[in-house]
Formats: C-alpha cells, sequence, structure tokens
C-alpha cells in the first residue's frame, strides 16, 4: 500500500467513526445543554416526574415556557426557567428538542395498571389521538412515551384546576377528570407512559 | 499531532484503538487542507474529576469525540457533597452518594487516577507524577481549599477537628461522633465567611444535626457560631425550619478564632469561649490549591476571574475554569452551578478549538435544602448574559419546605448525577 492509500484508509475510518456522533454543530444544541442536569441528555429525562421534551411538538413546548414564565402553570423551578429559555430563544430550544428522538422510558409501568389505563382510554383518544401522539396543529401533546408521574401530577393538577386556569382549550378534560378517581388517573397515566 | 512523521503516523494508524485511528485521521485531515498546528492538536487536559470537572471531560467528548480528553482525578471515587449533609444524620448512607468513573470511559474520556501537581500555562503543560501532558485547552475544576490558618490551632488539629465539607471519609467519621456523643451533650458548629462553597449548605447542616438530636438525644443543644452576619441564604426558610428545633442557638457574627482540642473548646474573635462535646468546623475557603499554584487565582489569592462566556482565565490563555473555584459571576458555588459551567465551558472549548463562534448560555441554580428527614425547600436561579455578562434575571424560593420539594431533590439528584457520570 502506497502513503497515500494508507492516508485515505485511515482518514475514512476516522471520519467513519465519528460522522454524526459529534454534538457541537447541532443547531440549538449549545443553548440546551443545561436543561440536562434535570430533563436528561437531549431531553431524555429519566426521571419519572420530570417530562421528557425529546420528541415535543415546538407549538407545544413553546406554550408551555409561556405558561410557566406567566404562572399559569405553578412551578418554582420551571417559571426562573422559563423566563430564562425566552431570552435565551425559545424557538430555536423548541426546534431542538422536538428533533431529539424520544427514548423509552427506564421505569417498567405497572402492567396491570396499563391494561387498565388502556380500557378507560377511550376519552383521552378523542383528542390525543389513538396511540396518544397528539395534535400538533392543535396544540395537544403526544402523552406516548412520557413518564408516567409525570403524566399522573399533571391530570392531578388539571383535575383540581391548578393548572391553565381558565384556559378554554381544557374546559372539556378537566371536567371530565373531575369524574375520575385518582388510582384511575395513575392508571391512565401508566398506559400512555408504555406506549411508544 | 500536525507534526507526526510518516513513521509515527503509521504506527498510530495500525493500533486498533479507535482513538489512535481518529487522531491519526485527524493528522491527515489537517495536513491535506494546510490547517495550523494549534486547530489540529486537540487534547483537553481536565484537572479534577468533582461536579464541574467531570461533567466538563464528558462533555466535550459529546460535542466532538475526536478530541481527546484525559481527566486527571486523584480519587477513584466521586461522592457527592449534596446530600452528604443526611450521612450526618443517618437518613442516607455514604454509599448511596458514591459513584464511579465507568460512565466517563464509556464516553472515551481517559480518566487518569494521578493528581496534577503542578500546571504551567505558559508551555501548556501540566505535570502529573514524574511526566508532563501537554494540552491545548487546559479545564481547571480545582474544588476548594481551607485556609486552615486563619484559625489559630486549626491546622495542628486535623485529626481531630472535622470539616466534612467534602464528602468522604469526613462526612462518615462526624456521623459516627455526632451518634457517639452524649445526651445533654454540646454539638458545636462553625460557619466560615463568605464566599465558601455551598452557601446553604452550613443551615442544611444544623437541620439535619438538629433533627437528629432532637429525635436521639433530646437534651443535647447545637450551638452555631456564624461568622456572617446573618445566615447567608435561604435566611427566611431556614428561620422558619428551625421553629422545629428548639435545641438550636445560633449566634451570628461570632466568627472562630480559635480551636483548642485539648480542652475541647473553641474561642470566637470577641473572645468567648465554648465548650463541646463535638465540634464541626467548616474552615474558611479559596480555590483549590492547584489554581493557586498555577497562578489562576487574583489579586486576593483565593479565587479565579474567568470569562463569563468561555469560563477562560483571565490570567492565562487557553486554560479555563469552572465551579466553586471561580468567582466574579452572580452565582453560588453551587454543584448544580458547577454542573452548568462544565457544559457550558465544554461547548466553548470545542469551539475554540474549531475556530467556531462560542455561543452565549447562561448557567443556571437550583439548590435543595433538607430541613428534616423527609421535607426540604429550594433555591431557584435564572440568568442571561448581557455584554458579555452573567446577569441574574430572577431568584425564587419555594414558598417553604415540604415533601414534595423532598421528591423533587431526589428526582434532581438522581438526574444531575446521571448527567455528570453517567
Amino acid at each position: 500500500m502506497t502513503w497515500a492509500v494508507v492516508a485515505a484508509v485511515v482518514v475514512a475510518l476516522a471520519l467513519g467513526a465519528t460522522a454524526g456522533v459529534g454534538r457541537a454543530e447541532e443547531p440549538g444544541y449549545a443553548k440546551a445543554v443545561t436543561c440536562s442536569a434535570c430533563h436528561g441528555f437531549g431531553g431524555n429525562s429519566r426521571v419519572e416526574a420530570v417530562p421528557i421534551l425529546a420528541g415535543m411538538a415546538p407549538a407545544y413546548f413553546k406554550k408551555a415556557i409561556e405558561d410557566y414564565a406567566a404562572g399559569r402553570r405553578v412551578s418554582a423551578e420551571m417559571e426562573p426557567f422559563a423566563k430564562q429559555v425566552t431570552l435565551l430563544g425559545v424557538d430555536e430550544l423548541a426546534a431542538f428538542f422536538a428533533a431529539q428522538r424520544r427514548a423509552p422510558v427506564a421505569s417498567r409501568p405497572d402492567r396491570d395498571a396499563a391494561e387498565r389505563g388502556r380500557a378507560a382510554a377511550g376519552p383521552c383518544a378523542s383528542c390525543h389521538g389513538a396511540q396518544g401522539q397528539g395534535d400538533q396543529a392543535k396544540v395537544i401533546p403526544r402523552i406516548a412515551g412520557q413518564q408516567a408521574a409525570y403524566l399522573r401530577n399533571q391530570l392531578l393538577l388539571f383535575k383540581a384546576d391548578k393548572r391553565s386556569p381558565g384556559d378554554e382549550a381544557v374546559t372539556k378534560m378537566k371536567a371530565a377528570l373531575k369524574e375520575i378517581p385518582d388510582a384511575a388517573l395513575a392508571d391512565l397515566a401508566a398506559y400512555y407512559s408504555g406506549l411508544r | 499531532m500536525a507534526r507526526l512523521t510518516r513513521r509515527e503516523f503509521l504506527a498510530a494508524g495500525g493500533k486498533s484503538a479507535a482513538g489512535a485511528l481518529t487522531v491519526a485521521g485527524l493528522a491527515g485531515c489537517a495536513a491535506m487542507r494546510g490547517e495550523t498546528e494549534s486547530t489540529s492538536r486537540r487534547r483537553v487536559v481536565v484537572v479534577g474529576g468533582g461536579w464541574g470537572g467531570a461533567t466538563a471531560a464528558k462533555y466535550v467528548r459529546l460535542a466532538d469525540p475526536t478530541i481527546e480528553v484525559v481527566l486527571l482525578e486523584p480519587s477513584a471515587t466521586f461522592v457527592s457533597c449534596p446530600f452528604s449533609n443526611l450521612v450526618l444524620s443517618g437518613v442516607r448512607g455514604i454509599g448511596q452518594l458514591t459513584f464511579g468513573y465507568e460512565g466517563l470511559r464509556k464516553h472515551g474520556v481517559k480518566v487518569r487516577h494521578e493528581a496534577a501537581t503542578a500546571i504551567e500555562p505558559d508551555t501548556r503543560r501540566v505535570r502529573v507524577g514524574d511526566g508532563m501532558l501537554a494540552y491545548d485547552r487546559l479545564i481547571v475544576a480545582p474544588g476548594v481549599d481551607f485556609l486552615l490558618d486563619q484559625v489559630e490551632g486549626l491546622a495542628a488539629a486535623q485529626d481531630r477537628i472535622l470539616h466534612a465539607w467534602k464528602a468522604g471519609p469526613q462526612t462518615v467519621e462526624l456521623a459516627r461522633q455526632l451518634h457517639a456523643m452524649p445526651d445533654g451533650g454540646v454539638f458545636v458548629l462553625t460557619v466560615p465567611p463568605v464566599a465558601y462553597r455551598c452557601p446553604p449548605g452550613p443551615y442544611e447542616r444544623i437541620c439535619q444535626v438538629a433533627w437528629y438530636l432532637k429525635a436521639h438525644k433530646p437534651r443535647a443543644k447545637l450551638i452555631v457560631l456564624d461568622a456572617n452576619q446573618n445566615i447567608v441564604s435561604k435566611a427566611a426558610l431556614f428561620r422558619a425550619a428551625w421553629q422545629a428545633y428548639p435545641n438550636i442557638e445560633y449566634r451570628a457574627s461570632n466568627k472562630l478564632a480559635r480551636v483548642d482540642p485539648g480542652a475541647r473548646e473553641v474561642t470566637t474573635d470577641f473572645g468567648d469561649t465554648v465548650r463541646y462535646d463535638v465540634v464541626n468546623v467548616i474552615p474558611p475557603q479559596r480555590a483549590g490549591a492547584i489554581a493557586v499554584q498555577a497562578d489562576l487565582v487574583g489579586a486576593d489569592k483565593r479565587w479565579c476571574e474567568v470569562d463569563h462566556v468561555t469560563y477562560e482565565s483571565v490570567k492565562h490563555r487557553n486554560a479555563h475554569v469552572v465551579g466553586d473555584a471561580t468567582i466574579g459571576l452572580p452565582v453560588p458555588k453551587s454543584g448544580t452551578i458547577a454542573n452548568a459551567m462544565g457544559k457550558i465551558c465544554a461547548n466553548a472549548v470545542v469551539s475554540l478549538l474549531a475556530g467556531r463562534p462560542v455561543a452565549a448560555v447562561p448557567p443556571l441554580n437550583t439548590c435543595y435544602s433538607w430541613v428534616n428527614d423527609r421535607e426540604a425547600m429550594a433555591v431557584v436561579n435564572a440568568y442571561k448574559i448581557e455584554n458579555g455578562k452573567v446577569v441574574q434575571i430572577e431568584q425564587k424560593l419555594t414558598a417553604g419546605h415540604s415533601t414534595l420539594y423532598a421528591q423533587h431533590a431526589e428526582g434532581w439528584a438522581r438526574s444531575v448525577w446521571t448527567d455528570i457520570l453517567g
């Protein structure tokens, strides 16, 4: 082998080994990096009560940030951070997280709970889709593959009218949730968390 | 690396290790594209494997795996300071806070359990043992060291008077002393003047010691000698939490001047002497010794001033400093901040090595404090970058302490430990 061929082979191997692996030049990566302390690398939270941001629709991400910043969603942690995200560039961060692949949740949902949830999920499907995929055009979130404890906590907040007060888009859901026992809300969360 | 001879190039290419191939391949690219030596010799050395350093090492590799990263950390394990006050009260075991560095190795970080004994910023080299390690960019995460000479008698009493301010054997030993203390005894805890690692940490520790004493030694007392004029962080929240602990005697503006382990006495700068059964002196602090040796500290010889966007030292180019050792940013010396700095600095270093502009990204902070065995509270800080400087947008405190925030604290810890080491 000549020197040039050896060099070409080694260069090709090196590029092949690293192409697509480094994140440095990915749009939004540098700005999103501090979120990973709680939301996991690339927005794939490994903590049951912390939402996965990977694969979240940009419009819903943006709405969530606006709601936290304005206090329509109450969180001591997210209220200041939502303001930080707004100044940093919410569109860029929304696009970054939307482009990340949502990894399956680490914890295995209780199979019996998930089965009970599946049986009771009919009303949810009318807005969130048959597979919980959401509806981007209507800013209805994807709930499939989301962390179970986070989903359950949000359902409890909606039920108690402690999230998004006065928001007409969720009036119907809140009314429906009032009729559902808390344990059954946990079943729904377990079911949707387990969907891919 | 750009100056590799043909023989060296072939030798490197012939190795099976992917790292060697990668480095050699880049050298080839550089030669072909005619890049200068500075952009093609790419080794980042990280000094210190704590919250800032371990995070930085991992995130350089995540941003650009063609960069060689060497992490120098003498300790074989990482022990989390956050949550270590719970070891004193027996609510957690030290094992639950102890992790290995295998995760970093999986990211291709070359973890060497050796100490950097000197840094030569001018020649861009770090001394390790008998050898020298060259770098293109250096990230120093030295943590803190103690100014023992500011308290008379403290340096000579290090085997008996514990700080437990670097989680590890001292944490376990202080817990043992607390648990062995007689009921009716006096535990003295001294808080150093600002700036020190973890502003709310001493006050969380006060909660944990008081909670333990209340439950197990109801006749015992905790006397706090605080060098500061008031509780340094979350003052109103801690005052509210301490309502549950009448066994706390808190004395502000009581700076520790002298320790006498023979007589089991400490003396303040007012000349007041307090007798103790167990003492915990959290000493005055400065940046870790290596930062002083490398002349990365300011005129006060204590802390390192850095650029707010790149964390490059204002004193030495190509050397960056992250974590508790830094000064000048309006941020607490907290684990979350060190983690954020590690990531932002890693991305800045990767951009600088590639000749790209550096994204201006502010850090963020959450800081949870446990007030008993099952409740916690938090302070949250958000920032922006304005004219190249980090500026605080908002500081928010939780309304009080609760089991909900304890759950948040646990979730944060699991997540951030994975972010640092996983």
